[in-house]
């Protein structure tokens, strides 16, 4: 454990020393965390003066008490499968970087020509990629419930958040999501020389989040506590394929032998 | 303190080492010579922990590799062919981050890597990035790296590929200096000046073992001795002379010195002489060069090859 957590202190100090890493996770926590919502929140008084908006709601929720109440909770909900992409997101620009750094420098022979066991070198890569993703989910979480808060509590009177989805999504789905891209990421920059290609393999992995959030806009489905409960059940389920992959590929021999390395 | 028998490493089609033995002695120096894809490295991943033998046995400082690894990697130190330092963050930061993996206090280990600086003269520029730091620094740094936690066993790569000749020439008395503090050395070079005026052994390989032995056991071992015969005139116009003298097995003419082999010289030398000055010819000197390692290497590899 303390050489996983040498390995995690040395790579958040580079990571944060490289902009390329985190100027994009910075740019989408403030699109989703802050832009939008505060967006949402100033225009959301001329959305219910609108007559077409008004008759569509009145349409779809016409038989609940409160019409604009649901609507934004509505809005809550796509929000809330929008910021399914941090989790998502920094591992798999992180990972990558992490194991193909190593790559670039040649350290990987001299780091396991040191007591560190292999499983140690893993777990401090994986906390590297791991830990930030729920800091910043967290912290995207967090900020976006407080904006909707204060705006709704003045416009409305009323304290949206948090709900029972918006828990299950910080605290169960998204850390779950974060390990499963962490392990895909280490998988592929194993097998890569060069940081842009896997990040950009990262990204590809990333689609079924965009394919969700695509499906929920156009209105196929809306999430609701169930799904996001069996959805946390079937990635679930891939944690423990993904990490005998990941470990497997981390064996000594396998990195010296069979990573593609830069030359 | 190590010992190895019947080692033997197969990658899927390719077998990099076959069937190899030996013994190294502690505070040895032991040079590994073979051309490129002799299985060199592999053997060094085999020694060091890195990578596991097909067949045979390793023991090192009396533990299995297979068991002990951790022991193992905590007692060698490992100069690898391409320095693989991070560049991003300084030589200090370097050395700081490797040596915390070992089980050295923390007062101890910051004395180890500023005695390492300063010995290599890199301690003024510790703060610098890695990756501002020339080839021969770099690969000073990757020597420090490989001394902090004081190992009993050092295995180095190529230690003076890239240095410019006065800091290999620090490289090398410091590699000569470490026999007296008792640490094995397995040295992997190219420079076969280098592994003969360092090495207490030799060891040539192409995936299997051609030969061990000492300088002087190689030298004495040769099959053609080197005499060098050196006229006040042109050597050419001997040729045919020289080529007709029994006990001149091969000859190589260069201005005014002829370079004759022959098996024994102390027996074949007064004939060859004394034919000489019976035809009249000026000899200015004569002179038994002892084979260098280089030559003795080309020798060996070339047997292998016509095999």
């Amino acid at each position: 454990m303390k050489n996983a957590l040498l390995i995690f202190k040395k790579e958040i100090r580079e990571i944060i020393k490289n902009k390329n890493i985190w100027l994009p996770i910075f740019i989408i926590t403030i699109m989703f965390s802050i832009a939008m919502p505060l967006i949402f929140s100033l225009i959301s008084g001329s959305i219910f003066e609108d007559e077409d908006t008004v008759n569509f709601m009145n349409k779809v929720f016409g038989n609940v008490d409160n019409p604009e109440m649901v609507f934004i909770n509505f809005i809550i909900k796509q929000f809330l499968i929008f910021l399914l992409m941090i989790p998502a997101m920094v591992p798999s620009l992180i990972a990558p970087a992490s194991v193909l750094m190593e790559k670039e420098n040649n350290t990987l022979e001299p780091l396991l020509a040191t007591p560190i066991k292999t499983r140690e070198l893993l777990f401090g890569k994986a906390l590297t990629a791991m830990i930030p993703a729920f800091v910043i989910s967290t912290a995207n979480f967090l900020i976006l419930t407080l904006i909707f808060d204060i705006v709704m509590y003045n416009k409305m009177g009323y304290i949206p958040l948090p709900t029972a989805e918006w828990l299950v999504v910080a605290f169960i789905l998204s850390p779950i999501l974060s390990f499963l891209l962490t392990m895909i990421s280490i998988i592929v920059s194993s097998k890569s020389t060069d940081i842009r290609s896997a990040q950009g393999i990262g990204s590809v992995i990333i689609l079924p989040i965009y394919l969700i959030i695509g499906l929920q806009v156009a209105g196929f489905f809306l999430i609701n506590i169930t799904y996001l409960l069996l959805a946390c059940l079937v990635f679930f389920a891939f944690c423990p394929i993904l990490l005998r992959i990941a470990v497997r590929i981390f064996d000594r021999e396998n990195i010296l032998t069979k990573w593609k390395m830069k030359a | 303190m190590i010992s190895v028998e019947n080692l033997t490493k197969e990658f899927e089609t390719v077998t990099a080492v076959k069937d190899i033995s030996f013994d190294i002695d502690e505070s040895e120096i032991f040079g590994f010579l073979g051309p490129n894809g002799a299985g060199k490295t592999t053997t060094i991943r085999m020694l060091s922990t890195l990578i596991g033998a097909t067949s045979g046995k390793i023991t090192i400082d009396g533990r299995d590799p297979a068991k002990d690894g951790s022991y193992i990697r905590s007692m060698i130190g490992l100069l690898t062919e391409s320095p693989g330092l991070y560049e991003k963050i300084s030589a200090y930061a370097n050395l700081d981050y490797f040596s915390s993996f070992y089980d050295i206090p923390d007062e101890k280990r910051k004395k180890n890597i500023e005695k390492y600086l300063k010995m290599f003269g890199l301690w003024e520029r510790r703060e610098d990035l890695a990756g501002t730091y020339s080839k021969g620094m770099k690969q000073k740094l990757a020597l420090c790296r490989a001394l902090i936690h004081k190992p009993k066993i050092l295995f180095l790569d190529e230690p003076t590929a890239g240095l410019d000749p006065a800091s290999a020439h620090m490289v090398r008395n410091f590699i000569e200096s470490l026999k007296q503090e008792n640490i094995t050395v397995f040295l992997c070079t190219h420079n076969l000046a280098e592994a003969s005026s360092l090495s207490d052994r030799v060891c040539f390989i192409k995936q299997k073992i051609i030969r061990i032995a000492t300088l002087s056991e190689l030298q004495s071992h040769e099959k053609n001795k080197r005499v060098e015969i050196v006229f006040k005139q042109d050597a050419s116009r001997y040729r045919n002379l020289l080529e007709s003298i029994p006990g001149i097995n091969s000859l190589n003419i260069m201005d005014n010195t002829a370079s004759v082999f022959v098996e024994n010289p102390e027996s074949d030398n007064p004939g060859i002489i004394r034919r000489l000055i019976n035809n009249d010819i000026d000899i200015l000197y004569v002179n038994e060069i002892k084979a260098s390692l280089e030559d003795i290497y080309l020798e060996l590899i070339k047997d292998e090859e016509t095999r």
